[in-house]
């Protein structure tokens, strides 16, 4: 389409002309969705984010006050902290996880199809759900489902939530959980393109196990890779339904996020501005990341 | 092949016309079915906003039905489990409920955002049966009411009776007869099931939505202690008092820090919906609202447990936390006549009445309606306990300030404080005490 745009001629332009708007026409829906339901209350996010909202009283203009608040809040600080340290080690983790579940799981045979539905599971059920089910597998005494399984080696009980040494790691934990099956498909099927013959002559020439999966696997696999990061690059920061079901943030803001500051702001202390300035903080920074993988992903691809 | 390129052309570009169609009917439609809904103009349906989840909604439909045969005036009934959020998006976009039936603490965070119409109780019928303690609880700042009574409660402790009584131990009257009790169920098997299984006190001490200061409020008024002190027209904070640090490093001591099991595990992250220990059967004392007596009775049975008054604490005094609802007008909707007819009615012996029994979980607790007595009404002397926890012996917390935050604060506080058992608690509350008094001058309160 980019080339017969740029044919020159009257009229051959015309018709692309014609043609440029019917892509406009099927977007139309979803752009007209998305605006409503999307842009512009993100619109009207970045605008109350100047104000100290009050909406019966009137709203009144604070200017940055409400950023310069936020950004100096220990408790913002703090969460920036954990949000960064959760956020990649849930995406890292996950990516690791996931990819090590393809591996595992990658072939045609009828029971690995019923296997990969079975680990699949934890990405179609719902955030809090999976929660409760996780605070019942960390219970703190040997009733507790991995606290039995620790006793059987004579070894435990962990309070894994209720210690704000272990309560971030503990989410985390879960959070890879949760997200490891998701990037598991998508690496099968960048693991589905793999040239076969390649492996057969790897096999032939005698190379390791890993020496097949640093040069072999790997490089066949990026681009699957590049849309895993990418993903994660959007959600790691913006975690919050995990954190909110299993600990509240608790104990003592030890797994406090940004979200979930930002969601006591708005909600519990009824701070509106504040809570919009968080997040439109969370918005750059996450744009900002993402553009920053995608350059990176791209400039990997070219290379 | 020209014609047939064209057809196609021609059939994409239909396809295109009606999806965008389609698309701008679904957005019209979306935008139409939001908070201006054809019966918002009525003048003769009001909207009615509670936050309840769908048990106890059935009361309040029950209710509204009996109100509606009564009066003509037709309820668009709305239960809302995320109250605060859902009020929140219609507030900013200056279209609210025209009634809603929330927590007493929350009038003063409504008012200062101005959401809620001022009240006068002599419009509403019936309002010389509220009592004064009741009535006192809906002054805002400027002295004008802004809300109506509707149901209060008061916290009382819930004792497994059985397993008192296997252990031959007395009720619980002071905090150091409760601490032993706790142990003793903690470390005696009650249970008889030969296993160290069961825990003292069951606690939901997480600092999400404020739970440890909801919960721990009533300990710190037995030990002489108060959060803010009035003053004049404003406000201290008052939680570096001597008070406050032994109390809250008695608590402490003995709840978190202490021999295990005396509460149970997991407090520091529990809120009272994952905190179900004593239905459970696996703890043994539960100081909560009354609310929990129905959901009891179902699990454990009515004779395992007691229903006893606060113990008392090193003040002299078993003060516990009341709270409750009022009925609230939403700021400028021009059907006063119809909100106080609805007030009228829900507060009248009837309206509580209803509210009161049924088979389904009651939404009013004690009656803010003077002539009926809860333990009568339920044929449940149980109830008479907590009537008298609510007449006698409670406090609350204080309703004129945006409470919100500073309920907030203290929670994060205190769950903090718990948690460190190393830490100093004087430190502690002091650093508590300072955001206190942050949050009074964003409130132009401190004095």
């Amino acid at each position: 389409m980019t080339a017969t745009a740029t044919t020159p001629g009257p009229r051959r332009a015309r018709i692309p002309g014609r043609k440029a708007v019917l892509p406009w026409l099927f977007l139309a829906p979803g752009l007209l969705l998305a605006l409503v339901f999307k842009f512009l209350p993100m619109g009207k996010g970045v605008w109350l984010s100047f104000f100290d909202v009050r909406p019966f009283l009137g709203d009144q203009w604070v200017g940055l006050d409400n950023y310069t608040r936020v950004l100096t809040d220990h408790r913002f600080q703090d969460a920036i902290g954990h949000t960064l340290l959760l956020g990649i080690g849930m995406s890292l983790g996950g990516i690791v996880a996931g990819f090590v579940l393809a591996l595992l799981l990658e072939g045609q045979a009828r029971s690995l199809k019923i296997i990969r539905t079975a680990v699949f599971l934890p990405v179609v059920t719902a955030t809090a759900v999976v929660g409760e089910m996780w605070r019942l597998m960390y219970y703190p005494t040997s009733d507790g489902l991995i606290n039995s399984g620790l006793g059987l080696l004579g070894l435990g009980p962990v309070p894994y939530l209720d210690n704000p040494d272990t309560a971030l790691w503990a989410t985390m934990a879960m959070g890879i959980w949760m997200l490891a099956p998701y990037n598991m498909v998508i690496i099968l099927a960048g693991l589905a393109g793999v040239d076969r013959s390649l492996y057969e002559a790897a096999a032939m020439d005698g190379v390791s196990l890993w020496q097949r999966l640093r040069h072999i696997t790997l490089p066949a696999i990026r681009p699957a890779l590049g849309i895993v990061l990418t993903l994660a690059a959007i959600r790691g920061l913006r975690v919050f339904t995990e954190v909110y079901v299993l600990t509240g943030g608790g104990p003592a803001g030890s797994t406090d996020v940004w979200m979930t500051r930002a969601y006591t702001l708005g909600f519990t202390r009824n701070d509106i501005g504040g809570a919009s300035a968080a997040s439109v903080v969370l918005l750059c920074v996450t744009l900002l990341l993402t553009v920053t993988v995608n350059y990176l992903r791209k400039r990997g691809d070219v290379r | 092949m020209r014609d047939r390129r064209r057809c196609i052309d021609m059939r994409l570009r239909r396809l295109a016309a009606a999806l965008a169609v389609s698309g701008l009917l679904f957005g019209t439609a979306a935008c139409g079915s939001g908070s201006g809904s054809a019966r918002a103009g009525d003048p003769n349906t009001l909207e009615v906003w509670t936050r309840s989840d769908p048990e106890s909604a059935q009361t309040y439909q029950r209710v509204f039905a009996a109100f509606t045969k009564k009066t003509g005036i037709k309820i668009d009934y709305q239960p809302v489990m995320n109250f605060d959020q859902q009020l929140q998006s219609r507030a900013s976009t200056k279209d609210l409920p025209d009634v809603m039936i929330n927590d007493t603490a929350l009038m003063g965070s409504y008012q200062a955002q101005g959401l809620l119409k001022p009240v006068t109780p002599d419009s509403i019928a019936g309002h010389d049966e509220i009592t004064a303690k009741s009535w006192s609880s809906t002054v805002g700042l400027d002295g004008r009411h802004y809300g109506i009574p509707y149901s209060r409660q008061a916290m009382t402790l819930f004792v497994r009776k059985d397993w008192r009584e296997k252990l031959g131990l007395p009720q619980p009257k002071t905090w150091q007869d409760t601490l032993a009790l706790a142990k003793a169920f903690a470390t005696r098997d009650p249970d008889g099931d030969g296993k160290k299984d069961t825990y003292g006190m069951v606690v939901p001490g997480s600092a999400q939505n404020g739970y440890v200061a909801w919960w721990g409020s009533s300990w710190l008024w037995q030990g002489g202690v108060r959060i803010l002190q009035k003053e004049g027209t404003g406000y201290r904070p008052a939680m570096d008092s001597a008070a406050a640090l032994r109390t809250v490093s008695w608590m402490k001591k003995n709840l978190f820090c202490g021999d295990s099991g005396v509460i149970q595990p997991s407090a520091l992250t529990s809120v009272t919906a994952n905190t179900t220990n004593f239905q459970d059967g696996n703890a043994g004392m539960y100081l909560t609202g009354p609310y929990n007596i129905s959901t009891f009775d179902k699990a454990l049975g009515k004779d395992t447990y007691e229903v006893l008054p606060a113990p008392t604490g090193p003040a002299g005094n078993n003060d516990v936390l009341a709270d409750g609802e009022n009925i609230y007008f939403g700021a400028k909707t021009g059907k006063a006549k119809q909100e106080q007819t609805l007030a009228a009615f829900l507060v009248s012996p009837e309206g509580q009445e209803l509210a009161m029994t049924g088979d389904h979980q009651p939404v009013v607790r004690i009656p803010v309606n003077s002539t009926l007595d809860a333990a009568k009404v339920r044929e449940d002397p149980r109830w008479s306990v907590v009537q008298k926890a609510y007449e006698d012996d409670s406090q609350q917390f204080p309703n004129a300030p945006d409470w919100a935050p500073m309920k907030q604060d203290t929670a994060d506080a205190l769950n903090a404080i718990f948690t460190y058992c190393g830490s100093d608690v004087r430190s502690g509350l002091k650093e508590l005490n300072d955001t206190l008094a942050g949050d009074l001058k964003d409130q132009d309160l401190l004095k």
